[in-house]
């Protein structure tokens, strides 16, 4: 049986999944302002205080936020099941908001005690968040594949947070037998690969049909590339418990990136029974971060070769790596999914009840699809020109573009602002 | 009483905000079945688990009772056969870039 039942009576309130979106937008205007204040220090070896700081204000306050409110709003569609607990979705909110707020202050000035404090905070966030969804997803009546993707990325979640709270503790009171930076690279991965990438392709099988119209695909890649992913991070999480690299690492990141190649291909055969040939501007950005995902596959993959790279390229390499995933792959395709998702939720909130009795805005009415293009270069230029900086080690490059990427944001922030403020009468056609 | 044509025509009005297309040329109204006080129509939708599900009903319900206030409307949403993209107009095609 297909379900029956409606989604609008299984989505959580609009106002509590709104606050989650606003703050991941004002999270990554925030995040393109203070790199591209603290470009200077986007340079050298990856562990200093500040880029810890700049990648957390990206992995929790915009990258994590918006899938949090994501979630709360695409899983009681997806599989048919309410959510847990409302209450305590609001709550999670804002210990998320202070502690994430907190370990990046504490970051900056590389206070450990407090780093371990606020940390403790994140990690209760996202505890609840973990429980709350796993309480929600136990009744689910008829699974699917993108319930398989976010079941395991809540787990590899758990194991992010894990990992986080005990180099915290680390940092305050040395305690590790291994070593501290290759438990990092375990932790960046995990949340990477395991947390973020598995719900980016996870939702992907069903937002993305549905936004471009596309039938009658196999989902049989889908269901490869969870094994091969899943195979590659248990084998990471053996290796960096290890004392010594040992062959897992490149037999794990081998598993991954094909896991990666195998899923490009079921974007491809989705793609290619889409009815709607022209691509929109999220869709655009959607495409183009897999694009880039599969760029950053392959630099992982060399990556692995570290013993035989010399250092200072290693080192530029680690970056632009981290960089591309971060505001690349990441960054895209949230911008783009965003493009689609949040006029949908701000437009059945305000005119759903009012269709047929007045006028109303449709979609591509609430926001400037001209200044989204615009913006879409602007982003574009700005990452590729970064890379360069990276590489050249150019601080004025580096200023420039990261300038560049904080212009766009605005335009994002603009356009993000007019869809959330949209008055009806005003707006309607 | 209503014709199915003139039911049909009213249903051009509901349109799909995502797709920006109404429900008919989308190929999504497969029946209408007009009794003595009574009008079924038997519809689909292009996902199951559509997040826009209970809205286009209701839309669909609200704009047939604006034609025709003294019949009872009864929405029924079926997923078999299940929406191809066959079924659109060539109208629908075209504006999709087809």
């Amino acid at each position: 049986m297909e379900p029956t039942q409606i989604a609008g009576e299984m989505s959580p309130p609009y106002k509590m999944v709104r606050k989650y979106f606003i703050a991941s937008i004002a999270g990554f205007v925030t995040l393109t302002l203070l790199v591209f204040i603290n470009a200077g220090s986007i340079q050298g070896f990856y562990f200093q205080p500040r880029l810890l700081g700049l990648t957390h204000i990206a992995t929790l306050g915009w990258i994590t936020m918006i899938i949090f409110g994501a979630m709360f709003q695409l899983v009681p569609v997806v599989l048919q099941v309410k959510l847990f607990s409302v209450k305590l979705a609001e709550a999670q909110f804002w210990i998320f908001l202070i502690g994430l707020t907190g370990m990046v202050i504490s970051f900056f000035q590389f206070d450990t005690y407090l780093l371990a404090v606020f940390a403790s905070l994140v990690s209760i966030a996202m505890l609840i968040f973990i429980f709350n969804m796993t309480a929600s997803m136990t009744k689910v009546k008829e699974w699917n594949i993108t319930g398989t993707y976010i079941a395991a990325a809540l787990v590899y979640l758990f194991f992010t947070v894990v990992a986080g709270i005990m180099m915290a503790i680390n940092l305050y009171h040395p305690y590790f037998k291994t070593n501290h930076l290759e438990y990092l690279k375990l932790h960046a991965h995990l949340a990477f690969a395991g947390w973020v990438s598995m719900v980016i392709t996870g939702v992907s099988y069903k937002l993305i049909p549905m936004f471009s119209l596309s039938h009658g695909f196999s989902l049989k890649p889908a269901k490869w590339a969870f094994a091969f992913i899943n195979a590659g991070l248990i084998l990471l999480i053996i290796e960096y418990h290890l004392p010594e690299r040992t062959i897992m690492l490149p037999v794990g990141a081998l598993f991954i990136a094909a896991g990666n190649l195998v899923f490009f291909y079921q974007v491809y055969l989705i793609m290619k029974n889409r009815v709607r040939k022209n691509l929109d501007v999220g869709l655009t950005y959607t495409m183009l971060s897999f694009g880039i995902m599969i760029i950053v596959t392959l630099l992982g993959l060399f990556l692995v070769l570290e013993n035989l790279l010399k250092p200072d390229y290693f080192t530029k390499l680690a970056l632009i790596y981290g960089y591309l995933i971060l505001f690349g792959y990441f960054s895209l395709i949230i911008v783009g999914q965003m493009y689609k998702i949040v006029p949908f939720l701000v437009w059945f909130h305000k005119f759903s009840a009012k269709v047929g009795l007045e006028p109303v805005p449709s979609l591509k009415d609430m926001y400037n699809e001209k200044v989204a293009r615009f913006e879409f270069i602007m982003m574009n230029t700005a990452i590729a020109g970064t890379v360069a900086a990276i590489a050249y080690a150019n601080k004025d490059l580096m200023y420039t573009f990261t300038g560049l990427m904080f212009l766009s944001s605005l335009l994002f922030l603009k356009n993000m602002s007019s869809i959330f403020l949209t008055k009806g009468a005003k707006n309607a056609n | 009483m209503p014709t199915e044509a003139e039911v049909m025509n009213t249903l051009r009005y509901v349109i799909d905000p995502e797709i920006g297309l109404n429900i008919v040329d989308l190929g999504l109204v497969y029946d209408i079945i007009i009794e003595e006080a009574m009008i079924t129509i038997t519809m689909t939708l292009t996902t199951p688990g559509c997040p826009m599900h209970s809205s286009i009903t209701g839309w669909v319900e609200n704009q047939v009772k604006a034609l025709e206030p003294g019949y009872e409307v009864f929405v029924n949403l079926v997923w078999e056969p299940r929406w191809t993209p066959d079924m659109m107009s060539d109208e629908a095609r075209q504006m999709l870039g087809q």
